[in-house]
């Protein structure tokens, strides 16, 4: 009985509807029903069309073609027909296939062609090539799709070495544009580095026979992708292949992912398997590279096979055991890792000291064979382990090589846990363990400013080691350290000052940007903790390396010029040297004379200083003393869309007897240029009238602004022991727009006086921290204190 | 009142033009436009290559006429850009709070 089209599309429709609301987990056994779900309705569509009586082949290309269709798919349909059939014949029959499945509101991607031009449109465009590779023909003439691939593959593996230049070229494209599976907090399936696309890029060129590509042995990882991908696709409810956070915990649970944060675990296996592809794919690429540039214009396949055979000449040593053949770190011939377990870090090491590659067979070798490390490590690994990091950039596919194979996991068990996991902060650009190589590399720029590089090195690797674990991630690390470094075998004074690395990682950046530096609280209380002047450079330059290995969001002028500012006075105070006049102070001061000397009986008085280079701006504001008034001009700050940094308030007798409060802001305009200080003056001038209502006008622009999404519940602390001089007290929060206001006003309100503010923006985070003194100056009672913090909180939580 | 906006074929422009003529519209704006819907933006339905996505060109047209005309206009555009083919466009009417006109300051129907 013949079905005709509109029938068959009915049916589809229902049984696709049907498949795709099952409830449980996508899986292979889906995408192939859905596939042949799929096939069938083309069938019945291709016999009611009548192609079958012009001779022709009715194509599945891409994911339709490899059986893996997901929920959100295009079908990517070729029809391919005899040449000697008219135009107006071929035209009939594909209005047959192709309106059925518009009409079916799917997506297609269609195309009519005869095989020479087929064949022609292949040379031409990359993509027809990569979409032929998985050619399936559906229903009708199977010959005519065999010619087909035959054709394309053959002009593939003939103009390989320049076709593959091509796709290379495509795929960096592709990296620039979409970033790297592995690292990102929302990674494209498809797209990213390492994803879906990669995986047929891999095909591609293990079809052009110019050298093996792991096509098999990522199996498993292609399948997870897809799981994923069908998973996002049925959750978004639209063809989506971006894993954004909003719906992450979505994809979790419908991929039944267990634990305790399933987003954590469903992040950390798409960048298990991102890395995975990433890694067979630079390896791929670089063989490849090697092989083709080298064979020359006339390049072909007996050029490669030439390079593939190599000979035993071409090896020349690189250190003990390890010798360059083709452009790659092997083992040499009498290397016994099995007798030999520090010929893995000193293989690594020596690699990546001459910005070589280990070969993968190499890699294989040394990590199916090697001899455990003796415990503690012997001085030579310490050192080949230090001397692989010092190597710098070229260490980073030589440490992802030795990573694919677990071999950091088995020498450092620690590591398993940071392997892949992910930050959870926008700040950050890559996963634990590769923020932690990253670190460790940045630090090479700064051995030479350090006693021991070598601490260096190992403190930068090693100071988020505790991270991925519940609790606080220095503490774990501080517990972690105390145990590992005595087995790398590093002596009781250099284990003591690696932990002191890990403990106080994050103590330079938080105490300079929140900590009032010309409280001697602050200096003391950082000389206290480092300890010597050594630990002090160690951390100064882990410090840097950190921020640069963190992302661009976590570094600024404003920021290094803080922690210098620190570290001068710390070294002052460790060395028992009175505290140099700060540069910083100095200007402040001038700038307050000014204002005073600018100040008339009531006025106001708003200076501006663009500092040249820095994007630093200050802005020294005078004006008649009142409680509130900190919060008015950060508000009028805010209209004004400058972002505050920091803040300095004193209190100053005028000429006239009367008392004047003199703040000097730190600002940097959110873009562009500062306003001019004209139009700054005036509202200030207003506001502080009374005649601008500040607070209202906020108001109307934060109607304007989307509400944020779930966010963490803002926190409100008191730190105690941070200052002899005034009562700390930190803030918290997402980033809002006038937040500076909003808290200052409330804390205006608890009548309490701010004599210093740091205020710090880590991407969408803030932390603002306050000096607090009451009327006469004096630091806050206990009870008055916790009544401000809990007045404070009320004015961030609204709800 | 309401605003008629269609997008249509740009060789079926004349067509749709003589229809409304006939329909009483005398007014209205043209301009080009490209872009691409279900069509994916193969410009010849049958010669495209996987994967690309290009804007094809189109017409876009905006009619000002009176909630009255509205369903009658959008009804006349549909029947006379079809060619029932994939890629003919689409036709959508949004209402309108105010028209003037310039030269003499007009306002409302007056003002069509």
């Amino acid at each position: 009985m013949r079905v005709t089209a509109d029938e068959a599309t009915n049916t589809y429709a229902e049984a696709r509807a049907e498949l795709l609301a099952r409830p449980g987990a996508p899986g292979a056994a889906r995408r192939r029903a859905l596939t042949a779900l799929t096939d069938d309705w083309l069938h019945a569509l291709y016999v009611a069309s009548g192609a079958g009586e012009i001779g022709a082949a009715l194509v599945a290309v891409g994911g339709l073609g490899r059986g893996d269709l997901a929920p959100g798919s295009d079908l990517d349909l070729l029809l391919l027909h005899n040449p000697n059939v008219s135009t107006a014949e071929v035209n009939s029959v594909a209005d047959k296939l192709w309106y059925p499945v518009w009409d079916a509101g799917l997506r297609l991607d269609h195309s009519v062609r005869a095989p020479a031009e087929a064949r022609r449109l292949a040379a031409q465009d990359i993509k027809v090539v990569l979409g032929l590779l998985d050619a399936r023909t559906v229903v009708g003439d199977d010959a005519l799709t065999k010619s087909v691939r035959e054709s394309v593959l053959g002009d593939w593996r003939a103009l390989a070495p320049r076709r593959l230049d091509e796709l290379r070229l495509g795929v960096e494209e592709r990296i620039a544009r979409s970033g790297e599976l592995a690292h990102l907090l929302e990674p494209d399936l498809k797209e990213s580095y390492g994803g879906l696309r990669d995986l047929v890029a891999l095909r591609a060129v293990a079809a052009s026979w110019v050298t093996d590509a792991p096509v098999a042995a990522l199996a498993p990882h292609r399948d997870l992708l897809l799981d994923v991908r069908d998973a996002l696709h049925l959750v978004a409810g639209r063809p989506t292949d971006r894993l954004l956070q909003q719906e992450q915990t979505a994809v979790a649970q419908r991929l039944d992912l267990q634990g305790s944060d399933p987003s954590d675990s469903l992040l950390r296996q798409v960048s298990t398997a991102g890395r995975a592809v990433a890694y067979a794919a630079d390896t791929t690429w670089h063989r490849v590279e090697r092989l083709t540039r080298r064979s020359g214009v006339r390049g072909g396949l007996a050029a490669t096979a030439r390079k593939l055979r190599g000979t035993r000449t071409d090896r020349a040593p690189l250190a003990d055991g390890v010798v360059v053949q083709d452009g790659e770190a092997v083992l040499a011939t009498e290397a016994r890792p099995e007798r030999d377990a520090v010929l893995i870090l000193r293989a690594a090491a020596a690699a990546a000291q001459a910005g070589l590659r280990l070969a993968p067979h190499a890699v294989d070798r040394l990590a199916r064979d090697s001899a455990p490390m003796p415990e503690p490590w012997p001085a030579s690994a310490r050192d080949a382990l230090v001397s692989l990091l010092g190597a710098g950039r070229a260490a980073i596919p030589v440490w992802e090589a030795l990573d694919q194979a677990d071999v950091w996991s088995r020498l450092i068990p620690e590591w398993s846990v940071v392997r892949s996991a992910p930050q959870r902060n926008p700040v950050h650009r890559f996963t634990v363990d590769r923020h932690l190589v990253e670190t460790a590399i940045q630090s090479v720029a700064h051995a030479r400013r350090v006693g021991r590089p070598d601490l260096l090195l190992i403190g930068a690797l090693l100071h988020d080691i505790g991270k991925g674990r519940p609790g606080d991630h220095t503490d774990n690390g501080i517990t972690i350290v105390q145990s590992l470094a005595p087995r790398m075998g590093f002596s009781p004074d250099d284990c003591d000052i690696l932990v002191s690395l890990v403990r106080n990682h994050l103590l330079l950046p938080e105490t300079a940007t929140r900590r009032d530096l010309d409280d001697p609280a602050t200096v003391a209380g950082v000389a206290a903790a480092v300890e010597t002047q050594d630990v002090l450079d160690l951390l100064h330059a882990l410090t840097e390396a950190d921020a640069a290995a963190t992302g661009p969001a976590a570094w600024s002028d404003w920021k290094k010029a803080l922690i210098d500012d620190l570290v001068v006075r710390t070294r002052h105070e460790l060395a028992g040297r009175p505290q140099p006049e700060a540069p910083r102070t100095t200007q402040a001061q001038l700038k307050l004379a000014e204002a005073v000397r600018l100040l008339s009986s009531q006025g106001v008085a708003v200076l501006l200083d663009e500092d040249e280079g820095t994007s630093i701006t200050t802005v020294t504001v005078a004006a008649p003393d009142r409680t509130g008034l900190l919060s008015t001009v950060a508000g009028v700050l805010s209209l004004h869309r400058l972002q505050v940094r920091g803040a300095q308030v004193d209190t100053i007798t005028a000429p006239d007897g009367s008392r004047r409060a003199v703040q000097v802001w730190t600002v940097t305009p959110a873009y562009g240029d500062p306003p001019p200080v004209e139009r700054l003056r005036e509202d200030v001038t207003r506001a502080v009238a009374g005649s601008l209502d500040v607070a209202s006008r906020l108001d109307a622009r934060d109607q304007a602004y989307a509400a944020p999404r779930e966010v963490a519940a803002p926190r409100v602390d008191l730190v105690p022991g941070a200052s002899e001089r005034a009562t700390v007290l930190e803030v918290r929060a997402h980033d809002a727009p006038a937040l500076l206001h909003r808290v200052t006003r409330a804390i205006a309100a608890a009548d309490v006086t701010i004599t210093a503010a740091r205020v710090a923006t880590l991407g969408s985070e803030v932390v603002d921290v306050f000096y607090l003194v009451d009327r006469d100056g004096a630091v806050l009672s206990e009870a008055r204190a916790a009544t401000v913090r809990v007045t404070v909180l009320g004015a961030l939580d609204p709800r | 009142m309401k605003l008629v906006t269609a997008i249509i074929k740009p060789f079926k422009l004349d067509d749709v033009k003589s229809a409304l003529e006939a329909y009483g519209i005398h007014g209205m704006t043209v301009s080009e436009a490209s872009g691409y819907g279900r069509q994916r933006g193969h410009t010849e339905v049958y010669r495209g290559a996987e994967y690309t996505v290009d804007l094809v060109p189109k017409v876009r047209l905006e009619v000002l006429v009176e909630d009255h005309d509205a369903d009658s206009v959008v009804e006349v555009i549909v029947k006379s850009a079809q060619t029932g083919r994939i890629g003919d466009g689409k036709v959508w009417s949004v209402p309108v709070d105010t028209v003037a006109r310039v030269r003499t300051g007009e306002r409302g129907p007056d003002a069509l």
